[in-house]
């Protein structure tokens, strides 16, 4: 079954064509991989299904129901959480409250509640934050809860945006480029924590990522792009055999000497 | 009533066309620093006020060794004019310097914090020095140009009334017309505007292609100021008496202008620019009538300020400005 | 030296006793010498010294409020600048209130709001109409002006309708960049100015440039708040509620919503947050605060005219909030009590004292110069300042520590059983790169 269906997906900035009639169909509980050179238009796509921009035509369907038009927050709610390639922390928070964060769309609590410390709210928090705490440990940052988030190694900012992330108890998570930047050691331990997510937490994954053993070791599926276009998709094994995806990669010389 | 409107109109016109020209030059010093670093610079009003200022002081050191008498009324206001653009222009690009400079990488609201700082620490200034040297901070020039022309615009139309103007008002028309066109040109055909907009629209990829940012910041900052201080000189020459806080709404004013003309886009602010300053002083010469006597002149501040929040609802792009996507 | 610091920066008992000293030193010479103001300030300062005592946080609000609302008002009373002492420390508490609310706004949610003052006269206009006879002016029934009893209901009527032009004026601004906002409310707050100063026609609602006068004083069991002696245990009462609505929000689902859109919008709404609404929920409740304390100042002064609202008093409440910190309440209240009384007392004390010098002919330093009249010069220096050198403030801002171990002991079943990526201790940190 699929979760997350993509038909025709199209976004122009001013004569440029970003994305040109993408489409996707994602199945339920499985990984799959976005690839692509450098401004192929890879997190314009991300862009698109999380409302950041909106999409010149086409449509984005989750689980059957349309996201064009909503707002981010609604998109959110709606379960899809994502992680961003220039990693989007809240750099003055503590690493714990950028999990709390995370919640916001399904954490019963206003203010009403929080001013007069209501039972309930209190009930509410408290359990967030042992639940924040619970998954700061499963992506191992559990022993950095009190630090300010901006302070962390670039790997564990990663994995805190993972964790933030699913904070928000998604049904999809979009991962921009997670392995960017990381050592192979960091990189074995986020593609065990990609299969472990899969598993556990009845969650689909869609990723971008230019780490190809990573995206040939983990996907179910792949897409590529090239300028703003699918040049094609398929099971990994199809994918790194296919010509036109090394060309895109490697040029246009690759295919004719190689 | 409409009787009444037609009447004034020629005069309207006249009055608009000053203040508008006045909006359109300082508006073009927001835009251009917003342009570049996505700053409202606050002090950009005060910089316009310390340009009065400084022209004042000319001015007034001038007759007082009777340099005034002796030659042409327009030559003196030449060397005034390019005086006080002189100094302005250090001085903005001095505040740049000292305190937006060291946080190009301090969240916005740091900045926006200091700009407003600035604004306020001239204004003192400015008062301390007037009031030590005259007693009062309001200060009041001679004029330079104090012929009275009266415009029989009631001979195109039977309708309309005449328009009265002193000749200091061809002086800023015509000196305004000649900044904004130089100002055109420098923007759109010289090596530094080609680099200023170059480093608008993108910093990173401009100072791969070997542009000196800081020196292109420095520079518009310069253009932007003096073309600021020279129109305080225009507004001292025109309305003759001048405080340290004219700078203040006048700056929301112009920054309405550049909003509205659409934030970033020179020609958008001189349009901006023309257009609030005609609106405002239709407002002042109707408002009463149109309201039958419920709202006066005292109200036309406003109508800037319901522009820029109409704009922001309807508009927010401005006239002439696109629609950008931040990138994420 | 260093040692000796040390060890007296962890000796609870030494600090202890060293307050109590500081303390009873401070107020007997109050007690004794009832012009000294310096005796005055002293005795205000202990708080800042309490503070920073390693005492838990119960045992200071105890100490603190004693002192507050025993000690100060005690060792103040045996002379005659009893109320004028407590005219400042009214104003103290007035002031940081309005802050702790413009905190919310600039601190929290990182919304430049340069025309805070506006939302305090309106709250100020809103009392003093109707507790006065200007109301009747305009309205047809009711009897006017209200009594002062009324003052209680109107701290929050004046809050709310200062909230709803908050939220009027957020929703087109809000919307569309967020460094807008700084010149629209910079511009609001001039325009509140002019239509207060001119409506006095076609409806004469606000009595235009002559102002209010007469406005009731409040009024509590029949006995009516007149001096300032009383009036700062309404201030003092206010203040402490505002605090704890402030702190309780801060560390709410909406507090740190706020923080987050302030970090970064983008990936605060990725979360879920929706962002115009938690933004016109901060300019709207910091709105409120200022409307309400409005209305403390319209009921104190029992007279409000256009001349009080202007943009210097906007960036006073501005100035307080980065010289004490962003975000930090401490430091808010402390830059809040900096700020007024530089304000009124040490600038006007300094003035004066140069007047005096100036008519003995010992020094002469043209008026121009008179401090009372540099408030411009030293607030935007102090801007400036502090922007550029210490953009925390005096206090800085500090996140909420959480206790691992109250976490961990939870029954309630994880859905993320055995962390099996994160075994590897060391590398959980994250040290690389
Ligand atoms: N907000 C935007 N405005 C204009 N152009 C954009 C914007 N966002 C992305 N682009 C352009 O779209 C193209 C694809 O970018 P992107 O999706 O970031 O590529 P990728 O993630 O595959 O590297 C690039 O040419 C980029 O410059
Ligand atoms: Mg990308």
């Amino acid at each position: 079954m699929n979760v997350l269906e993509v038909t025709d997906l199209t976004k122009k900035f001013g004569g440029l064509y970003a994305n040109t009639n993408i489409n996707m169909s994602i199945k339920k509980n499985s990984i799959t991989a976005v690839i692509g050179p450098n401004g192929a238009g890879k997190t314009t796509f991300f862009n698109m299904i999380t409302a950041v921009y909106k999409p010149t035509s086409g449509d984005i369907l989750l689980n059957g129901k349309s996201l064009v038009g909503l707002k981010p927050h609604q998109v959110t709610k709606f379960g899809i959480a994502r992680t961003f390639q220039n990693i989007r922390l809240f750099h003055d928070l503590t690493v714990l409250d950028n999990v709390l964060v995370g919640m916001h769309h399904h954490l019963k609590s206003n203010w009403v509640g929080a001013l007069f410390q209501m039972p309930r709210t209190r009930h509410a928090e408290d359990n967030a934050k042992k639940e924040a705490y619970q998954l700061l440990e499963y992506v191992g940052l559990a022993d950095l809860l009190n630090e300010s988030a901006g302070n962390l190694s670039y790997g564990a900012q990663r994995r805190l945006e993972i964790a933030r992330a699913i904070a928000a108890k998604p049904k999809v998570l979009l991962l921009d480029e997670p392995a960017a930047g990381m050592n192979p050691k960091e990189t074995k331990k986020l593609t065990d924590l990609i299969h472990d997510m899969r598993s556990k937490l009845d969650i689909t994954i869609v990723l971008i990522e230019h780490d190809m053993k990573l995206v040939m070791e983990i996907s179910d599926y792949i897409y590529v792009l090239d300028h703003g276009e699918e040049i094609a998709s398929g099971k990994p094994d199809d994918i790194r055999n296919n010509p036109r995806v090394i060309e895109a990669y490697l040029g246009k010389g690759a295919v004719a000497n190689g | 009533m409409l009787a009444h409107i037609i009447q004034t109109l020629p005069q309207v016109i006249v009055d608009g066309l000053t203040l508008g020209v006045v909006y359109a030059v300082v508006a073009i010093g927001y835009t251009m620093v917003y342009g570049i670093l996505e700053l409202i610079n606050f002090a950009h009003g005060e910089i316009f006020m310390s340009g009065a200022f400084i022209g004042t002081t000319v001015l007034l050191i001038l007759s007082s060794v009777g340099f005034l008498s002796s030659v042409p009324a327009i030559l003196a206001f030449i060397i005034i004019i390019v005086i006080a653009s002189l100094a302005t222009g250090f001085l903005g690009m001095g505040i740049e310097r000292v305190a937006y400079r060291p946080l190009r990488s301090a969240p916005k609201l740091i900045t926006l914090i200091t700009a407003i700082g600035v604004s306020f620490l001239l204004q003192d200034i400015v008062r301390f020095i007037a009031e030590l040297k005259t007693g009062n901070y309001i200060v009041s020039a001679p004029s330079l140009f104090n012929d009275k022309i009266h415009l029989k615009t009631s001979a195109i139309l039977p309708q309309f009334g005449d328009a009265l103007f002193k000749s200091s008002f061809l002086v800023v028309l015509i000196v305004a017309i000649i900044m904004l066109v130089a100002l055109d040109f420098f923007v759109n055909r010289t090596k530094w505007g080609m680099a200023m907009r170059a480093v608008a629209q993108d910093r990173e990829t401009a100072s791969l292609m070997s542009i000196n940012v800081n020196k292109v910041i420095s520079v518009t900052f310069f253009v932007g100021s003096a073309l600021g201080g020279a129109t305080g000189v225009l507004f001292m020459i025109q309305y003759g008496t001048i405080d340290p806080y004219i700078g203040f709404i006048l700056g929301i004013k112009a920054f309405t202008a550049a909003v509205l003309g659409g934030i970033g886009n020179i020609r958008g602010a001189m349009v901006g620019g023309l257009l609030i300053g005609f609106l405002e002083m239709f407002a002042a010469a109707n408002l009463s009538t149109l309201t039958h006597g419920a709202f006066g002149a005292e109200y036309k501040d406003i109508f800037a300020f319901a522009i820029l929040i109409a704009v922001l609802i309807f508009k927010p792009e401005g006239l002439f400005g696109k629609a950008v996507v931040e990138k994420v | 030296m260093r040692k000796l610091v040390d060890l007296f920066s962890q000796n609870k008992k030494a600090q202890l006793l060293l307050f109590i000293v500081y303390v009873a030193v401070t107020s007997l010479s109050l007690i004794l010498a009832q012009q000294s103001v310096v005796a005055f300030l002293l005795l205000l300062f202990s708080i800042l010294l309490l503070y920073f005592l390693k005492l838990n946080t119960k045992a200071k609000w105890i100490i603190g409020l004693l002192i507050v609302a025993v000690l100060i008002p005690f060792s103040a009373s045996q002379g005659q600048a009893y109320e004028s002492y407590m005219d400042v420390a009214t104003l103290v508490g007035i002031y940081c209130a309005m802050a702790l609310g413009l905190n919310i706004v600039v601190g929290f949610a990182g919304l430049l709001d340069l025309g805070f003052i506006a939302f305090f006269a309106v709250g100020a206009y809103t009392y003093g109409i109707f507790a006065s006879a200007q109301a009747s002016k305009f309205l047809h029934f009711g009897h006017f002006p209200l009594s002062g009893e009324s003052f209680w209901i109107f701290i929050l009527i004046g809050g709310i309708v200062a909230a709803i032009f908050g939220i009027l004026l957020g929703i087109p601004v809000l919307r569309v960049k967020g460094d807008y906002l700084a010149i629209v409310t910079l511009g609001f707050g001039e325009i509140i100015r002019i239509i207060f100063n001119n409506l006095d026609h076609p409806i004469n609602i606000t009595n235009g440039s002559m102002g209010i006068a007469s406005i009731a004083p409040p009024k509590i069991f029949g006995i009516v708040i007149a001096n300032a002696s009383q009036f700062y245990y309404v201030a003092l009462a206010i203040l402490l509620v505002v605090i704890y609505i402030v702190t309780r929000l801060e560390h709410s689902k909406i507090g740190r919503a706020w923080k987050a859109i302030r970090d970064n919008e983008i990936a605060g709404q990725a979360m879920g947050i929706p962002l115009v609404k938690t933004k016109l929920t901060a300019f709207a409740i910091g709105a409120s605060f200022s409307g309400m304390m409005g209305v403390v100042f319209a009921a104190k002064q029992t007279y409000v005219d256009a001349t009080s609202f202007t943009l210097l008093e906007s960036t006073t409440v501005l100035v307080m909030v980065l010289l004490g910190g962003m975000g930090s309440v401490p430091g808010v209240i402390l830059g809040a009590a900096v700020v007024t009384i530089l304000n009124l007392q040490v600038l006007t004390e300094v003035s004066n004292w140069l007047n005096q010098l100036n008519t003995n002919g010992v020094i002469s330093v043209p008026d121009a110069l008179s401090p009372a009249k540099m408030q411009r010069f030293i607030f935007g220096l102090l801007l400036i300042l502090f922007a550029l050198y210490r953009p925390k403030g005096l206090i800085p801002a500090k996140n909420q520590k959480y206790d691992a171990n109250k976490l961990k002991k939870s029954t309630t079943k994880s859905m993320y059983v055995e962390p099996q990526v994160s075994n590897d201790k060391k590398a959980s940190g994250g040290s690389e790169i």
